[in-house]
């Protein structure tokens, strides 16, 4: 079968679901008409979809960490302590990653040493594993809104297991939990398998249920320009769109340069809805989420703070419907639950002050708007010229041409022809453009703003800044600058 | 002499790629001859590149916890393989959580690691180590 951004009919969809449901023992216990009753009872204040409405409606924004242990009593512990403690306003579960490849074997060796061992030997909460019992078990046990992050190329039976479980969000998308998660899964494998994931979504909106999806938005984490994270974004909210999802919440991670950050979010929401009116999409609810810096961390925790807090701001002033946390173990690994914890508490105190406050349009603000939008705008009329009119596949064929380029990704579907770096106030721009096709004006205005810092470095604009880049905040500072110039 | 091989890769599920390039960049840049077999790899991996390579230093990679799981017994597998007295570097988030960087050191030691590195590690420490335990690399255009 060739692969369309059309929406799955039931007979392919359920067809679908027998083999993935085999995967592995747990699945069946999904059974969807119970899992339509349970979600049915599921009240206001603990679906995800609801929670969001509402906190955009009200101009609010919300605080989401991340957070998942391997087992099921040390999970609950765990979340429970970030919503009491920490003041959550919204629950995740980090999935390990063994489940991310799939490789149930190997997470129930996770699960059965860490039992051993009294300490968590996974990174996440291997929800397949769990099964439905067990993440009902965690729903059950919480206050608020759960939803499954992870980074999962196919997540068909994870999907299943957790809605079915009452949590009511899932993260993902073909391109952003494949380009910066994989390393040999094909562009088209991942579609197709999120095709499913949204469809199953689409499924239970036609029962009256309304999930929430989020398509991953900082991607690599690492100098991503916004227009190539808000590109991928805009692409996978249509796909979503078109197997049902109603309500879509596209995100951002954080580069750093305050103004650049809030035209990334302003021009991601607005792009988004227009695109989707455009396609005929204009039923689709869209929040934002603002992802705290996704790159290197200080080993500092004072100054892990000073981070966290600037990100908090951003989030506050761009005006984004959640923001998800980072905290002072960063540099570290897999944080505490009393670190991540106080992540959340000094991420909602720099709310708080913030509240009800926004960024006022300025010309700076402008002009960064426009030109994310104008970068974004040359790859998606691409991909829907290399696709024929049609976004899944000129999304395959888009990266196959290095049309869209992810920087420092694994997976070898994606070109890796363009190299970012930072101009000399930090923003992040297009230092080689490898196959993007720009127009010329575009490629003029990010040589020219890198050719600046060079000038400011007296040094050549190279690779060389790139690398300083990504370990400048590691060090204390934004910007790479050449060692022993500390201005 | 030619120059000494290096194979580098991410073990296990695990995929940050970001290190690791920037890895492969700056050994290639200090003369040595880098086999990256990128992420996702198991330890099987490392070894038939150490193999075909005739390799001098395997250098692990681990960011996201699992390290611990993933390397167990790979010592074995290297001498089984016929790799005796092949170095085993490794680095990076290699346990979950915050723990005692000494005792974690201890626990891959004994696993048969020759140099274990706490998170944060620049590569200038690497480069170093490497220069100790082989002996000088031919630097082109140094």
């Amino acid at each position: 079968m060739e692969l369309k951004n059309k929406k799955l009919t039931e007979d392919e969809f359920f067809s679908l679901r027998k083999e993935v449901l085999t995967h592995w023992p747990t699945g069946q216990e999904v059974d969807l008409q119970d899992a339509v009753d349970y979600l049915k009872k599921v009240p206001a204040e603990k679906n995800f979809a609801l929670k969001l409405r509402k906190a955009k409606e009200e101009g609010l924004t919300l605080a989401q960490p991340r957070a998942g242990v391997a087992l099921i009593e040390e999970h609950i512990a765990l979340l429970k302590y970030l919503e009491d403690e920490g003041g959550a306003d919204l629950l995740p579960s980090t999935i390990d990653s063994y489940t991310r490849q799939n490789r149930y074997p190997e997470c129930q060796i996770g699960i059965d040493e860490s039992m051993k061992a009294g300490r968590s030997l996974l990174n996440g909460f291997p929800a397949v594993n769990h099964g439905v019992k067990g993440c009902r078990q965690v729903y059950e046990a919480i206050r608020n809104p759960i939803q499954a992050r992870h980074g999962t190329p196919d997540a068909r039976l994870l999907s299943e297991i957790i809605h079915a479980s009452g949590w009511t969000s899932n993260e993902g998308g073909g391109i952003s939990y494949n380009i910066p998660y994989a390393k040999s899964v094909s562009m088209e494998k991942t579609i197709r398998d999120w095709q499913y994931c949204d469809r199953l979504v689409g499924f239970y909106n036609e029962q009256g249920i309304e999930l929430n999806r989020e398509p991953f938005g900082p991607l690599t984490g690492t100098l991503v320009p916004p227009s190539i994270s808000n590109t991928v974004a805009i692409l996978e909210a249509l796909l979503a769109a078109e197997q049902g999802v109603t309500n879509l919440t596209v995100g951002y991670g954080q580069c750093g340069n305050l103004i650049q950050d809030i035209a990334a979010i302003r021009a991601l929401e607005e792009q988004t809805r227009e695109y989707l009116d455009h396609f005929g999409y204009p039923q689709v609810f869209i929040t934002t989420v603002f992802h705290q810096w996704m790159g290197g961390f200080p080993a500092d925790e004072a100054k892990a703070f000073g981070v966290i807090s600037v990100g908090a701001a951003t989030a506050a002033l761009a005006g984004a419907t959640k923001v998800i946390v980072k905290t002072p173990h960063e540099a570290l690994g897999i944080p505490t639950k009393e670190a991540n914890a106080q992540g959340i508490r000094d991420t909602i105190m720099t709310l708080n002050l913030l509240k009800g406050q926004r960024m006022p349009m300025s010309p700076e603000l402008a002009k960064e708007i426009q030109i994310i939008k104008a970068e974004t705008r040359c790859m998606l009329q691409s991909v829907l010229e290399v696709g024929k009119g049609d976004f899944a596949r000129g999304t395959v064929e888009a990266f196959k041409l290095g049309i869209i380029d992810v920087p420092f990704a694994p997976s070898k579907y994606n070109a890796g022809k363009m190299m970012p770096a930072r101009d000399n106030q930090g923003a992040v721009r297009y230092l080689m453009t490898g196959n993007i096709p720009f127009t010329q004006d575009i490629i003029d205005f990010n040589k020219e703003k890198l050719m600046e810092r060079g000038k400011f470095e007296n040094r050549e604009v190279t690779f060389q800044m790139t690398v300083d880049d990504i370990f400048a905040v590691g060090k204390g500072n934004l910007i790479g600058r050449p060692e022993g110039d500390k201005k | 002499m030619g120059k000494k091989t290096i194979v580098l890769g991410v073990i296990g599920a695990d995929c940050h790629a970001v290190g690791n390039k920037i890895l492969d960049y700056s050994l290639t840049a200090a003369g040595y001859d880098v086999v990256n077999i990128g992420v996702l790899s198991p330890q099987e991996d490392f070894i038939n590149a150490a193999i075909e390579t005739d390799a001098a230093v395997i250098m692990v990679s681990s960011l996201y916890g699992h390290g611990e799981i993933d390397c167990r017994g790979m010592r074995e597998k290297c001498d089984e393989a016929g790799l005796k007295g092949i170095k085993l570097y490794v680095g990076g988030n290699i346990v979950v959580g915050k723990q005692d960087f000494q005792e974690v050191k201890q626990r891959f030691l004994k696993m048969g690691f020759d140099r274990v590195y706490p998170p944060g590690t620049t590569v200038e420490t690497a480069l170093k180590d490497l220069r100790e335990d082989l002996g000088f690399a031919e630097v082109i255009g140094a």
